[in-house]
């Protein structure tokens, strides 16, 4: 047989297309008489409804010693309420084809509902219910407490969360509920009981501090019948802003390596902590990190996966903690996590870091290219219609916003900004976030394997760790 | 047919037109101007279940060295240039298809059309040794990533093993065992793509903000000089008969941080209506927060932290039920196993009632408006159906199928199906550091090669 090769007909490639218009969609912002604030856009087409409630119950406000109960109370909402026991309510809502998902973190609480919109209003007023008149019943949250402290090995089992638990560990002082899982330790979730739990409930969630981020194909839907029928109905008082702790971390270059005797590769988790999305430099840090290690063609894939086959992938993220109004009266600002993530095979480990470290000095010392920013800036914008095409994806980046005190324009903001970043803004940005000399790194894998391969590159202390 | 969730149940009035090339490559069309994206899924009726003794991994290797560049694509250049159009792409192997996927904004569908074309006509022109040798250490990483590295991360592995008996074509998972994965050589590489890679083997689906007649012309223009090719050898013959006849069990003693019961069913091919209906049982049992046996087992006998059951459909070879179950604390497999085999047998003794109907047919309308809810995902199963069944259209009426069946149907194939004796269980019985030494391999001997005769353990 002939090569196909030498037979197809070949044509140049062809040039684009006029683009078409898009823009991050604009919420529309009101709130109830009951002080619950209420974003809502219209989403043509699209039939599968979300909702997301934010609720300001961050971990924070946990009560000393019982670290998890915000996830234990979020979680509870849904497992019984004046109406419904909690086989009950799960029925009512599957019934809608409704999924409600719920979590606790460091920004708030957040309570996620996805319905075909011909059942919201079904939906909403069972999340009404949830929100108003949970039960908290005993047995409840006994199961609740057991259920987690069943998970806590399940999941530090997984390579992965335990490098995430060590590394908050190493990052933040001990004080510090960053410093802490987000969902508690076996000790403090143990502590968890109804009454804990009503009392975080009362001190925490209420109309007036939350928001409601409603998406999708409304077009059917009279919204303020709506939601003056099902959200209209939760009652509270009125509540202050919560303190906002300052965030202080320790980015002493070390390397902290959990052991794991037998592991077939070694996770890697490389962090430290930079600023939140009200920083200027946010547009240039988010192109900088896209170009270090957004793809599997940025900088550490380009190498340690489709030059050297050493890693499935190994990725540079940042992930906000704290984001505070500008100017809050008591100085706190915001914070993220900085880090680079993915797991090498065991006999890899000591050249995947020295790689990795070479590729850090490497950009530090000569910089980002032009066609390395264009791209990323093609990419980064040019992605958005897609990201966006469900109602969910663009529920969660409001509520995203509404966290971490950003405008209701923050996202559609933000495309513009990215394109107007040059190449040595981007470079400052992501230099100064991947210091090397500044970098906790953590290892999961196989210590008598790694550990002497890992001492020879001098990047700091190595303390080995079990568990 | 009750409880729909939108009047034209699933298709929300979509529509789609079919095509075919004179070289036999079938196009699918269908528009969707809501949003200025275009999603391109190019489905190659290829997978693991080609693959021969020796060779297991070798489709989804391949789908890696689609990316490494072809004749007018230098290296990584179909990732460079997608993306730095603002588009995402990714490929996917499974035991029937490997899948390629180019979502674009809408002015750059031509591009991507262009670059899945180069790759089809001349991936043979760049394929190299340096490829080869790179991919396979990416391979061996994400199988490592995925399956080694993760506790219970072989399960499916071991599942598919014992319920697709010695020889058959899905006894082996698209992932592939490391010592085949490193027999893989240039020349096999290059044979399975003339085999494969042609387009009367390929189903190419263009979906959403597109101008059919314009993208006819471009489909035409760009994969139509590709010759066609009509020695592909079928797959070898995946029928088994309905019921296993008895129970395949293996116990693995490994270090995971909970007990777990898991087991795989044979169930009815997919393309059929024992399938939707078996997929409703499932659904009754075994999906979301109320099902019969997350109610049984994790709210009220808390022996389990989660429990599930999840429908793998196939088209050629039976479908796979798979219940999974992790245990609570100190609660025992025999005490589980009970609950579970009382539910099952409560199901095919007595019909779901109208509530648990309406509860499952409402979960798996939700799932198919999640599934036809981007152009991405509609793309890809507009392709499965074309594929697999011969009519793209299939996939808008998938809902009302569904919503079709009785409960009456639902309680005859639980009991002709979810039964003891046609099942393969896996019994995960953790144990510490120092007790894996030596004993890694378990006494999951009893899975292989037992088959059809194998009998329980």
């Amino acid at each position: 047989m002939t090569d196909a090769a030498t037979t197809m007909d070949f044509y140049p490639k062809p040039a684009s297309g006029q683009a078409k218009p898009w823009a991050f969609p604009a919420p529309e912002r009101g709130a109830l008489a009951n002080g619950l604030t209420v974003l809502h856009c219209h989403r043509p087409g699209q039939q599968v409804a979300a909702v997301e409630i934010c609720l300001d119950a961050p971990l924070d406000a946990e009560p000393d010693g019982l670290d998890g109960i915000a996830t234990i109370m979020v979680d509870a909402l849904s497992e019984g309420t004046g109406k419904y026991t909690a086989e009950e309510f799960a029925a009512e809502l599957e019934l809608c084809g409704a999924t409600l998902e719920s979590h606790a973190d460091y920004l708030g609480a957040r309570v996620s509902l996805e319905v075909p919109v011909s059942r919201l209003p079904r939906a909403l007023g069972l999340l009404a219910e949830a929100l108003r008149a949970p039960t908290f019943a005993g047995s409840e949250i006994e199961r609740l407490v057991r259920n987690r402290l069943d998970e806590i090995p399940l999941e530090l089992a997984s390579p992965g969360r335990r490098a995430a638990k060590q590394l908050a560990q190493e990052l933040f002082p001990a004080s510090a509920r960053m410093s802490r899982p987000r969902q508690g330790t076996e000790d403090t979730v143990a502590r968890i009981d109804a009454p804990g739990v009503r009392a975080f409930y009362e001190a925490h969630v209420r109309p007036s501090t939350a928001t409601a981020v409603i998406v999708g194909d409304l077009t059917s839907i009279d919204l303020d019948a709506v939601l003056a029928a099902t959200l209209g109905g939760w009652g509270g008082d009125s509540a202050g802003p919560l303190p906002v702790p300052p965030v202080t971390a320790d980015d002493t270059s070390r390397v902290v390596l959990v052991d794991r005797p037998g592991a077939v590769q070694t996770q890697l988790l490389i962090g430290r902590i930079g600023p939140d999305r009200h920083d200027p430099a946010w547009p240039a840090l988010v192109l900088g990190t896209y170009c270090l290690g957004g793809t599997l063609t940025s900088r550490l894939d380009r190498v340690l996966r489709e030059e050297k086959g050493y890693t499935y992938g190994v990725r540079a993220f940042e992930q906000v903690l704290r984001s505070p109004v500008p100017c809050a009266a008591d100085g706190a600002t915001g914070a993220s996590v900085l880090a680079i993530s993915g797991s090498v095979d065991t006999a890899s480990t000591g050249p995947a870091l020295d790689d990795l470290r070479t590729i850090l000095r490497t950009l530090a010392a000569e910089g980002l290219t032009e066609t390395e920013r264009d791209m990323a800036v093609q990419n980064l914008v040019g992605v958005a219609p897609l990201r966006y095409e469900t109602a969910a994806s663009v529920a969660g980046t409001l509520a995203d916003q509404v966290e971490q005190h950003l405008s209701d324009n923050y996202q559609a903001q933000l495309y513009a900004r990215l394109a107007e970043t040059g190449v040595g803004e981007a470079t400052a940005a992501v230099v100064a976030a991947f210091p090397e000399n500044r970098l906790v790194t953590i290892l999961v894998g196989d210590a008598s394997q790694i550990r002497a391969p890992v001492e020879a590159l001098g990047i700091g202390d190595v303390k080995v760790v079990t568990g | 047919m009750a409880h729909t969730a939108i009047e034209q149940a699933g298709s929300g009035g979509l529509t789609a037109t079919e095509h075919r090339l004179d070289n036999g490559l079938r196009l699918v069309l269908s528009e969707d101007h809501l949003t200025p994206v275009a999603a391109v899924c190019l489905w190659y009726d290829v997978g693991s279940r080609y693959e021969v003794k020796g060779r297991t991994g070798l489709a989804h290797l391949f789908e890696h060295l689609m990316f490494q560049g072809s004749a007018q694509v230098q290296g990584n250049g179909h990732f460079e240039l997608v993306q730095g159009a603002g588009g995402s792409l990714n490929g996917t192997t499974s035991f029937e298809s490997t899948e390629y996927y180019e979502t674009m904004p809408a002015h750059q569908l031509e591009l991507a059309l262009w670059l899945e074309a180069d790759r089809m006509g001349s991936l043979l022109a760049a394929l190299d040794e340096e490829s080869l040798e790179n991919q396979r250490d990416v391979v061996k990483n994400e199988r490592r990533q995925h399956y080694d590295n993760v506790p219970y991360g072989t399960a499916f592995e071991r599942m598919t093993a014992l319920v697709y008996p010695e020889g058959h074509p899905y006894h082996h998972t698209p992932i592939g065992s490391m010592a085949d994965l490193d027999a893989v050589t240039l020349d096999d590489a290059r044979a399975f793509f003339r085999a494969n890679y042609a387009p009367n083997n390929a189903v190419l689906a263009v979906v959403g903000d597109i101008d059919p007649e314009q993208t006819r012309r471009w489909v035409e223009k760009y994969f139509g000089s590709i010759p066609s090719y009509d020695g592909k050898v079928p797959p070898r013959d995946g029928t088994l008969p309905d019921i296993i006849g008895t129970e395949l069990r293996a116990e693995i003693r490994e270090e995971v941080p909970a007990r777990a019961l898991m087991a795989a069913y044979r169930l009815p091919p997919d393309g059929t209506r024992e399938c939707d209906a078996v997929e409703l049982a499932l659904t009754v049992l075994g999906d979301g927060m109320s099902s019969r046996l997350y109610n049984r087992l994790v709210r009220r006998d808390r022996t389990a932290i989660a429990a599930g059951f999840g429908l793998l459909r196939l088209a050629g070879a039976p479908s796979v039920g798979w219940l999974d179950v992790k245990a609570s604390g100190d609660a025992g497999i025999p005490q589980i196993e009970a609950a579970v085999d009382e539910e099952l047998a409560r199901l095919g003794a007595e019909a779901p009632t109208a509530r648990e109907m309406e509860r499952a047919q409402a979960l798996l309308e939700r799932e198919w408006l999640d599934r036809l809810g981007t152009v991405a995902s509609r793309a890809d199963e507009l392709c499965r159906y074309a594929v697999l069944f011969g009519d793209p259209q299939l996939a808008f009426t998938a809902v009302n199928r569904i919503l079709d069946v009785t409960a009456e149907e639902v309680r005859a194939v639980a009991a002709a199906r979810l039964r003891p004796d046609n099942r393969a269980v896996l019994v995960y019985e953790p144990v510490t550091a120092e007790d894996t030494v030596g004993t890694a391999a378990s006494r999951a001997s009893a899975a292989d090669g037992n088959g059809e005769q194998g009998g329980a353990v």
